[in-house]
């Protein structure tokens, strides 16, 4: 395993070093392809999977836009072994974190892939780019650039995702080859991290020069960077509990809910084929419902949803990471990210697990020891 | 009328429902307001099932396992203990953890420890009074 190198940037435009490193990827063979983010002309920001280093202007390296988990977009790439090609995946903390979920789930084959890991300091809604900025490839690189060297505005961005606004993992826990430039002049230089065999061959052959082990402004900024991040999730799960604690508050936070089940479709680690829920086990006949409704009185339609949101909950929280797509994707605007932050944090605390964190941790409800929950069942 | 609660009852076919089972032929006497539902293993009983119990009324939750180790299937109660635990926390995450579900490990030679569980959860239900799912008709 090599050390960490820095890659100079030139002409103060990282976005530029990090496309002419992807193409050249592509151009050595080292990797067949690479998922990265790209803004198009009609201005669609969305992953891409690139292969043709011809292309590679359209590739937005640093872009601080979230449409989609990519890591859905890797279960749907790398669901079975591929024989004749190697793809690199670049995610951000939060997609890599369920790239490993589903790894761990057996809806990821990892042999397949080379996972490069890239510092996020934070995403907003695709609704950011504007046409003044796709229309002018050169002012969106500026703007990114701006954006990715911004430093401690971050903090106090109110128009990042909700998500991103209480997220404390700006950098990947798990990959190949980790892409950071957090706490460094991005304008600068650019920081490669290879953590193994594979991550390594990407970094060879690249003009760099050695870094520290550790990089006292970046540590530092780190760390400023997730407390502020830490205390904001804070707030936020306080304002949550002022409204949403109990019977009756959970069934007015989720009362604007239609069923529509978005929020499972695009969560990366719902990864169920067919969901129970939408399955034959909830077509009724006029004659159940009825009786259904007599049990009460009177029944919201559509009938189930809370049922809906707590079971998802019973069987995803473990491997949640987070990332909030499911508040994106809600037409009735309901407040999941901040939710999905409290219940999934002391869920997984109860385990002694993070999503995410490790492929050789197993997940809490694969396995378990003799000796422990001894409050469960005993009197 | 004084409050009666409503227990929906999940018992494992190989050690508590026989439990049930020694309780009814050893005549032992306990609350009538349980309503068994045999499943062949505790391990079985997915969330969903008491999710939609307590959403559509039941006042609690009862679910009986086989002790650690005697599982028929080996591991099943060791995961339902950690199911419960996860499904403990989202509870007390939402302010829903009203102690309306007991776990309880019951053997089929324990009739009197299923006799005095039932018992002691009815008790703590009369105590908790109704469900507030009962008639929350919007959930």
């Amino acid at each position: 395993m090599a050390a960490s190198v820095f890659i100079k940037v030139l002409t103060d435009n990282p976005q530029q070093t990090l496309r002419g490193i992807y193409a050249r990827w592509l151009k050595t063979g080292e990797l067949s392809a690479l998922l990265v983010p790209a803004v198009s002309a009609t201005g669609v920001a969305a992953p891409v999977l690139f292969s043709d280093p011809e292309k590679v202007a359209m590739v937005s390296p640093l872009l601080p836009v979230m449409a989609v988990n990519s890591a859905s977009i890797v279960a749907e790439i790398a669901a079975e072994r591929a024989t004749e090609t190697r793809v690199g995946v670049v995610l951000r903390p939060c997609e890599m974190r369920a790239v490993v979920e589903l790894i761990k789930l057996q809806q990821i084959v990892r042999e397949n892939l080379v996972l490069i890991g890239i510092d996020c300091p934070g995403t907003y809604l695709p609704a950011v780019l504007g046409p003044e900025l796709v229309e002018d490839r050169g002012k969106l690189d500026e703007w990114v650039i701006e954006f990715v060297s911004g430093q401690d505005r971050y903090f106090e961005d109110e128009r990042l995702r909700s998500a991103c606004q209480m997220c404390e993992f700006p950098t990947s826990l798990v990959a190949d080859l980790k892409i950071g430039f957090l706490g460094l002049n991005v304008r600068e230089r650019l920081l490669l991290s290879p953590v193994s065999e594979a991550g390594s061959r990407l970094v060879a052959g690249l003009e760099t020069e050695p870094a520290a082990e550790n990089i006292p402004e970046r540590s530092g900024y780190l760390d400023r960077f997730v407390q502020s991040r830490k205390s904001r999730a804070e707030q936020r799960i306080a304002d949550f509990d002022r409204v949403g604690l109990g019977p009756e508050n959970l069934v007015r936070y989720f009362a604007r809910c239609l069923n529509c089940h978005n929020c499972m479709k695009v969560c990366p680690v719902c990864y169920c084929r067919e969901c129970f829920f939408e399955s034959d086990v909830f077509q009724r006949e006029q004659d159940e419902y009825v009786r259904r409704s007599k049990r009460k009185g009177l029944n919201r339609m559509p009938a189930g949803t809370l049922l809906f949101h707590l079971t998802r909950m019973n069987h995803m929280m473990t491997s949640c990471v987070q990332c909030g797509i499911c508040e994106d994707s809600c037409p009735a605007g309901i407040g999941l990210s901040v939710l999905f932050k409290k219940v999934a944090r002391n869920a997984q605390a109860a385990f002694d697990y993070l999503s995410g964190r490790s492929l050789d941790e197993p997940l809490p409800l694969t396995t378990f020891r003799e000796d422990e929950f001894r409050e469960i069942g005993e009197e | 009328m004084s409050f009666e609660p409503k227990i929906v009852g999940f018992l494992c076919n190989w050690c508590t429902y026989a439990g049930a089972d020694l309780a009814g032929t050893s005549r032992i006497q306990y609350p009538p307001n349980m309503r068994p539902i045999r499943v062949m293993c505790s391990g079985a009983v997915d969330s969903v099932y008491i999710l939609r119990a307590l959403l559509e009324g039941a006042d609690g939750v009862f679910i009986g396992g086989c002790h650690p180790g005697d599982c028929h299937y080996v591991s099943g109660n060791y995961k339902t203990r950690r199911r419960m635990v996860l499904f403990n926390s989202i509870m007390r995450s939402l302010g829903l953890d009203e102690g309306r579900v007991l776990v309880r490990w019951i053997s089929a030679a324990e009739g009197k420890k299923f006799a005095d569980t039932v018992t002691e959860l009815t008790e703590r239900l009369r105590q908790l009074g109704p469900s507030p799912f009962r008639h929350l008709w919007e959930v």
